[in-house]
């Protein structure tokens, strides 16, 4: 029953085939990148063992998303989790590494164990591990154990993907990998707990009711508003992707979630169409992601730092980094005509129309979904405003910044890449969204070949027939020719630029330097006060007086509050704790009492018997 | 009727182990427990006309009733300690217990298997008794080498439940747990040595470091 032929517990399908196409798509700038990072950070006999780790982690992700039998599945999905643990600790002279590798091994445990509990409540219906028959195993079971089985699913995926409240790892592990690993951890990785959703929840277990999807929905909108916040409150610029990184994923479940409950609200055209978002957005996060994270790590390699409040000027020592970080910008804050715009922008489409075609409180609720996710585009924007900003742009802030010198050619090579890819994924989105819609179709079992989803004839059902027109070459044409018109105007009407160096006028002051520049903090302060209910910050401040009108010292600091961590995770790992201290007493170090705790419990078990 | 005596004598030297308080009279006892244990096999041996029982015996005897003391009378010569078992509770105490441990086995044995022969009913709870008996003794004495004879009872006891329930275990099975038997005996004989040189002494009591 047990035996398995390996070759056979692997299989391609056009999702599978997705999700291997996104690996190979970030994997191999990655690749290329991390030749030049790991020389000089590290010894050769750890740079060989970063390869191994590399292409291990690689080949797992893949046999993950390859897999057509429950039990390889686990095993892969476990390899992959421990590969990456291995690459979290890379660094593992800096106790902030190993620290990080904790939390993320416990939360990935976890995660894996409500994995194994689900695959193990469908092998009790199937009898089997293989999918197909899980599949139809699945068809037969009661209504409520699907529920339960869902639940597990998404707990265990969940965690994996970081949706919000399972997301405290996300934000330790990423940063404290070498950065390629953070692209591909980041950029690939989580997405394959989407990948499992998609795979176990949709495919195999089948949409049992609509609430599944709105379960998702809410998550993903909730996952996408703190993701976003937390952001913005973030200076290590790594952790501040980390964070971008649950915002995106629930961007991406946004889609996944409608597309589920669309099926269930019998609308299959709209279901592949909220798929083909879902699915786009994940493609293009793991582009632009996978960008931002190399270009962090150009940064932090050129700096040997990761707050961005010690950064600044840099555009001008690292060009090339700037403009690839400008790109990835630009497209994860949704400006078009990037491919984060066209993503975003399908997913909105596909509530607005989900909105005509549903009953009442469904309305209502994508409106207030719709509405999340503008939002959340505009919080990202002034994320990557400050990001950018701060890092980039003004006078360098520390002496790190000011000695920075751009990165050597093969990095380079892989962010320009990367740019290329997020323009590309921008300008060709027609393509695209046909290869997704053959994909999405697929994962639905719904034949697509009659729905016709051109961009720029878009029509989705007959009666919102020419509804929707959308075509990113134009919108960039269109882009062009107005800057260069304005370009062309002024020009015309100003005449040639003279350029005029002078002081910044500074109050009288005549002392301006780097310390006087706007700060990342600064910057994200109306958003402190703004969300103050959710990130309930605090400060501290410190005066050192001369005289009542002399003070000689004065030190702020501000902070915020970090919810999830105290009023959830920090209960339950006080309560462990305890249980634990508790526990210790019984193991005193007398091997006389352990032997003891043998013996009694043979004797328990003797009366034990006896009583029956 | 022999089979009886034989039974009878094994928990006898059981008996005998918990009371004495050296440890010279301690491996005496196991050595006249493992010969009696040794006539029970040669029995079987006899009645069921084996020659695999046969080689058992030969190798039960060559093994726990001359090497195995004898490499314990070795260890206690060497490591000059005092005489004393290091008993936790007193001989009197200790013979009340391993006999309610003995009234317990038969308790059990009496509700677990309704064994028609009155005679395999009665080596199964002996049998019992001194794996019990075995494991009383590595709780409640002191001195490490204890500790390696009531281990070895309760491997007596298991042999004998072998023996009373199945005739005893498949032959390679047998030959492998005497070997098991013979490397662990000089492994921690060599463990106890090299305990002594370190901390002067061989109180497992005193050992406490290791905890959580």
């Amino acid at each position: 029953m047990l035996y398995f032929n390996i070759i056979r517990s692997f299989s391609l399908d056009p999702l599978s085939v997705f999700f291997l196409a996104v690996i190979a798509l970030v994997c191999l700038p990655s690749a290329i990148y991390s030749t030049s990072y790991l020389k000089g950070h590290y010894s050769a006999k750890k740079i060989i063992l970063g390869w191994i780790g590399l292409s291990a982690f690689v080949f797992s992700m893949m046999l993950v998303v390859t897999a057509n039998n429950a039990f390889c599945f686990i095993i892969v999905w476990e390899l992959m989790s421990l590969v990456s643990y291995f690459l979290v600790i890379f660094d593992s002279e800096h106790e902030k590494s190993v620290q990080a590798g904790i939390i993320y091994i416990v939360m990935t445990h976890i995660g894996t164990a409500f994995i194994i509990g689900a695959i193990l409540v469908m092998y009790k219906y199937a009898l089997s591990f293989d999918f197909a028959a899980l599949k139809q195993a699945c068809a037969l079971m009661p209504p409520r154990i699907k529920d339960l089985t869902f639940i597990l699913l998404l707990i265990g995926f969940g965690t994996k993907a970081g949706i919000v409240p399972l997301h405290i790892w996300l934000p330790y592990a990423h940063p404290q990998a070498p950065s390629h690993i953070s692209s591909l951890m980041s950029g690939v990785m989580i997405k394959t707990a989407i990948y499992g959703i998609i795979r176990f929840a949709i495919m195999i277990l089948g949409i049992n009711s609509a609430w599944w999807g709105s379960v998702i929905l809410v998550i993903a909108a909730i996952s996408c508003l703190v993701g976003v916040i937390y952001a913005l409150m973030e200076h290590d610029i790594k952790k501040l992707l980390a964070y971008h990184s649950v915002e995106n994923i629930g961007i991406i479940l946004l889609g996944v979630g409608a597309s589920m409950l669309f099926v269930k609200l019998n609308l299959p055209v709209l279901a592949v169409f909220a798929m083909v978002a879902g699915l786009y957005h994940l493609v293009n996060h793991a582009i632009f992601k996978g960008l931002l994270f190399l270009c962090a790590g150009s940064v932090y390699k050129a700096t040997g730092k990761r707050d961005i409040e010690k950064f600044g000027g840099l555009i001008k020592t690292m060009p090339w980094t700037a403009g690839a970080f400008l790109i990835g910008s630009m497209a994860i804050s949704a400006l078009p005509p990037l491919n984060g715009f066209v993503s975003e922008w399908l997913t909105l489409q596909a509530f607005f129309l989900g909105m005509l075609s549903s009953p009442v409180g469904i309305k209502i609720f994508m409106g207030i979904l719709a509405a999340i996710l503008a939002l959340t585009g505009g919080l990202a924007a002034a994320c990557f405003v400050k990001a950018f900003g701060i890092t980039f742009l003004a006078m360098p802030r520390s002496k790190y910044a000011a000695d920075a010198k751009e990165v050597p050619f093969s990095m380079k090579f892989a962010m320009v890449f990367l740019s290329i890819l997020t323009v590309v994924f921008g300008l060709g989105s027609s393509v695209i969204i046909k290869l997704l819609t053959r994909v999405s179709a697929d994962v639905f079992a719904i034949d697509a070949k009659a729905m016709n989803f051109t961009l720029n004839n878009f029509v989705l059902c007959p009666k919102q027939a020419g509804g929707i027109y959308l075509s990113t070459p134009i919108i960039a044409l269109a882009l062009f020719l107005f800057m260069g018109v304005t370009i062309l105007a002024l020009y015309l009407i100003l005449g040639k630029a003279k350029r005029r160096t002078g002081r910044t006028w500074d109050c009288g002051y005549y002392k301006l330097d780097s310390r006087t520049e706007y700060t990342a903090t600064a910057f994200s302060k109306p958003f402190r006060i703004a969300f103050d209910f959710f990130l309930l910050p605090y400060r501290k401040t410190e005066k050192i007086r001369e005289s009542f009108y002399h003070i000689k010292s004065f030190k702020y600091e501000t902070h915020t509050t970090s919810v999830f961590k105290i009023y959830i995770y920090e209960p339950v790992v006080k309560l462990i704790l305890r249980t634990a201290t508790a526990l210790k007493k019984m193991q005193p170090g007398s091997i006389h009492l352990y032997i003891a705790y043998i013996f009694i419990t043979i004797l328990a078990l003797i009366i034990f018997m006896n009583k029956f | 009727m022999s089979m009886g005596i034989f039974l009878s004598a094994v928990l006898l030297m059981a008996f005998s182990m918990v009371t004495s308080k050296r440890l010279n009279a301690l491996i005496r006892a196991f050595s006249a427990q493992s010969f009696f244990l040794f006539l029970i096999t040669v029995f079987f041996a006899v009645r069921e006309k084996s020659l695999e029982l046969c080689v058992v015996a030969v190798l039960l005897f060559a093994i726990k009733v001359i090497t195995i003391p004898h490499l314990l009378f070795r260890i206690v010569k060497k490591i000059k300690t005092d005489e004393g078992a290091g008993l936790i509770v007193n001989p009197t105490l200790s013979l009340f217990i391993a006999m309610f441990l003995a009234y317990l086995a038969y308790l059990f044995t009496g509700r677990l298997l309704p064994l028609q022969d009155r005679m395999q009913e009665a080596a199964f709870v002996i049998a019992l008794a001194v794996t019990l008996i075995g494991l009383f003794l590595m709780v409640f004495r002191m001195k490490a080498i204890a500790q390696i004879i009531g281990l070895l009872v309760m491997e007596n006891g298991l042999f004998l439940i072998a023996s009373a329930v199945s005739g005893g275990m498949p032959f390679f099975v047998e030959i492998a747990i005497f070997f098991d038997i013979f490397v662990c005996v000089i492994i921690l004989g060599m463990f106890v040595y090299k305990i002594n040189k370190v901390f002067t002494h061989i109180d497992v009591n005193k050992l406490r470091e290791l905890r959580g």
